[in-house]
């Protein structure tokens, strides 16, 4: 085996331009469906027949299908089907957002859910409106029990970036993909960008698990 | 805009070869992390402390890195390390079975410490061996609460056989590709893509939740 | 219109007339009639799902009535709870388990109606929640989390914080149930000491010596129906059915 790790220190550069772009994609896409999430919680929540069934399909639909089918489908369908061009990061954009809106969904509504019964009708004896009872008294609570699940959402997240790499997303994945197929330096790029993604991913790892153990309900 | 689903119909064969590869590969993904994950969670439960620390280097290393790039590196960089040459299927057996084996290693992690500690205190009580303990007290109760979780690694697999298309295995998505590439139908082909998928992962990730619902008393103690 | 024998001259608040709930297939109340009072005090009392907490619950409009009318102060209540929100503020209502909302601190907690619904500047929403819990004996508490109070204290923050919407009616809800037996009696204190002041109060309890001591008139439930009801002389000294006797020996009253 002949290795030259100098080829990971001579693409520095790009390596570090790909793994921005994979912090930018997973932040992005977790600032739209956050709220993405919260609506569709809601809407499945709230007592119009329609937007339920409507929130509750799209959520069983984003969990049945492969994210990577998910992203292709997008990168095809999408420009025919709306007959403008998108660039491969905004299609990505969407391609994530719906999945992990759809997966935020279910996780809201089930922080949702949780809060006793007993709160909300505390808060309408009161003489709260039902919003002001969701906002005052449930959200908040909600909140806190919903936060190790997002964080649990947001690791998966990060790592479900890589997968944008086949629609030409230059983030991570791709980039190391690429100065592998320029350089034929196999074994050494590779492994340079398991590498980085372990250093990325492990601390975020672990900081869910912390949220999981300081904010988690146990069964 | 006009739909043709003729391709479709046309290499039907094909399409089917490429499914039948996508449950075979999520089935024995599924076995061999059951197996070794299983191995792997005991270990990690009642092991040494050397092993314990190991392996949970390797759990938390799993999760930390994507599915994509485990596969990549076990079908491209692997055969340089050892000199072997891996197919493709095998190298996505491998790939999805290290990975998959690490969440296995969890849930069974967390199924034994959801058993009150109480129940080992009284089985050992009782004067049984501590693998007797585990055995015949710990496990029982642990792989009850286990149930709902393992089924949702055969979601989970299933799906991640899709990413195995990445290093050309050819199951259903890497088949849907080439033949959307060769008829120029790409919507018609990840539309059907998207429904066959459906129709099979609906089933088990409602088997899954209703799972859930029913054994969640079980769940408390 | 006279329901009962001990009539007082103060104006009806409350005034049920016939109410119906069905659960399902389950008949929760089977046409009940009663009047509340000004300055009254009324205990509901008798057996678990005998329909004494359904009431309170559909006088608030936390459950809807399927038959029947519910009158607060001349005006018909609308069946299905909707527009109650208004009717609500009027009324205030303490729970079998407090709940308190425990991501506030007590004052928060008191100082939420008026801030929320009230839309009262910050300033005298607190004061006044300052105020009730000073009245409750609990003024050194004001930014504990529930979390740090023990049952009774909750409770008692609990009273105070319907009480922080001046309600002209409270509706207590097995309020001691879920208590200690220690910290029952400082919660009852309260209570006595807000009939003193002559509030309105519409009791679901099992404390019957309470209700001995405290209540102007009793009303005795069982399976959905009023099977007695006068003043506590007459149900716990010298009760006039035959279950309501069955019921108190059966709770352990020596009379």
């Amino acid at each position: 085996m002949n290795l030259h790790w100098s080829v990971v220190w001579d693409n520095a550069g790009a390596l570090a331009r790909g793994t921005e772009l994979t912090v930018l994609l997973t932040v992005a896409t977790m600032a739209l469906a956050v709220p993405g999430g919260i609506l569709l919680a809601l809407m499945r929540l709230s007592g119009s027949r329609p937007f339920a069934w409507f929130s509750a399909s799209l959520t069983e639909l984003f969990r049945n299908l492969p994210l990577l089918l998910v992203i292709y489908a997008s990168y095809y369908v999408l420009p025919l089907a709306l007959g403008v061009a998108f660039s491969p990061f905004v299609t990505a954009l969407v391609a994530l957002g719906l999945n992990v809106s759809a997966y935020n969904g279910e996780t809201f509504r089930a922080g949702i859910a949780s809060i006793r019964k007993g709160q909300s009708e505390a808060a309408l004896a009161l003489g709260m409106s039902g919003w002001q009872a969701m906002r005052v008294v449930v959200l908040p609570q909600a909140a806190r029990r919903v936060l190790p699940v997002l964080a649990s959402t947001w690791v998966s997240l990060f790592k479900d970036t890589s997968l944008v790499s086949v629609i030409s997303v230059g983030e991570l994945a791709y980039t190391a993909m690429l100065i592998r197929s320029r350089t034929f330096r196999v074994l050494e790029v590779l492994t340079a960008m398991a590498v980085i993604y372990w250093f990325l991913g492990y601390p975020q790892a672990k900081l869910a698990d912390w949220l999981n153990r300081r904010f988690g309900v146990s069964e | 805009m006009s739909l043709d689903f003729s391709p479709l119909l046309h290499s039907w064969r094909f399409l089917l070869g490429g499914l039948g590869l996508t449950l075979g590969l999520a089935a024995l993904t599924v076995l061999c992390s059951l197996m070794l994950g299983g191995a792997i969670g005991l270990a990690r439960c009642y092991g040494p402390t050397w092993v314990r620390v190991l392996l949970v280097f390797y759990i938390d290393s799993m999760r930390s890195v994507p599915v994509l790039v485990v596969l990549v590196w076990t079908y491209f960089a692997l055969p340089i390390v050892t000199g072997a040459v891996l197919p493709p299927f095998w190298a996505g057996l491998i790939a999805l079975t290290a990975q998959t084996a690490a969440y296995v290693a969890e849930i069974v992690r967390a199924g034994i410490e959801s058993v009150r500690p109480g129940q080992a205190r009284a089985a050992l009580a009782l004067g049984m061996s501590r693998v007797q303990a585990v055995r015949q007290v710990i496990l029982p109760q642990a792989i009850v609460r286990m149930l709902p979780a393992f089924g949702s690694i055969l979601s989970i697999a299933i799906k991640d056989t899709a990413i195995a298309s990445v290093i050309a295995v050819p199951e259903y998505l890497d088949r849907s590709q080439t033949l959307a590439g060769q008829s120029f139908r790409p919507i018609e082909v990840y539309l059907t893509a998207m429904v066959v998928y459906f129709i099979i992962l609906f089933p088990v990730t409602r088997t899954v939740d209703i799972a859930y619902v029913r054994l969640a008393h079980l769940g408390r103690s | 219109m006279n329901m009962r024998d001990d009539e007082t001259d103060a104006p009806k608040v409350l005034t049920y007339l016939d109410v119906r709930k069905i659960f399902g297939s389950f008949v929760a109340l089977a046409g009940v009639s009663m009047e509340v009072h000004k300055t009254e005090v009324v205990c509901l009392i008798g057996p678990s799902g005998s329909g004494k907490s359904t009431l309170l619950r559909c006088t608030n409009g936390l459950e809807s009535i399927d038959g029947g009318e519910i009158i607060l102060d001349g005006h018909t209540l609308p069946r299905d709870g909707r527009g109650m929100r208004a009717v609500r503020q009027r009324m205030g209502m303490v729970f079998q388990n407090f709940e308190l909302f425990p991501h506030m601190t007590a004052l928060a907690n008191v100082a939420s109606g008026p801030l929320t619904v009230l839309r009262l500047p910050r300033r005298e929403a607190e004061e006044r929640a300052a105020a009730l819990l000073e009245k409750v004996g609990l003024a050194d508490k004001a930014k504990s989390y529930p979390a740090n109070l023990s049952g009774g204290q909750q409770q008692r923050v609990a009273i105070a914080r319907a009480l922080a919407m001046q309600p002209e009616v409270m509706l207590f809800d097995e309020p001691t149930s879920a208590l200690d037996p220690e910290t029952i009696g400082e919660v009852l204190n309260v209570m006595k000491a807000l009939a003193e002041e002559g509030m309105t109060m519409l009791v679901v309890t099992h404390e019957m010596n309470f209700a001995r001591r405290v209540a102007n008139h009793v009303v005795v439930f069982e399976r959905g129906t009023i099977i007695e009801q006068g003043p506590p002389t007459q149900i716990f000294d010298a009760p006039l059915v035959v279950r309501t006797r069955e019921f108190l020996s059966h709770l352990g009253w020596a009379g």
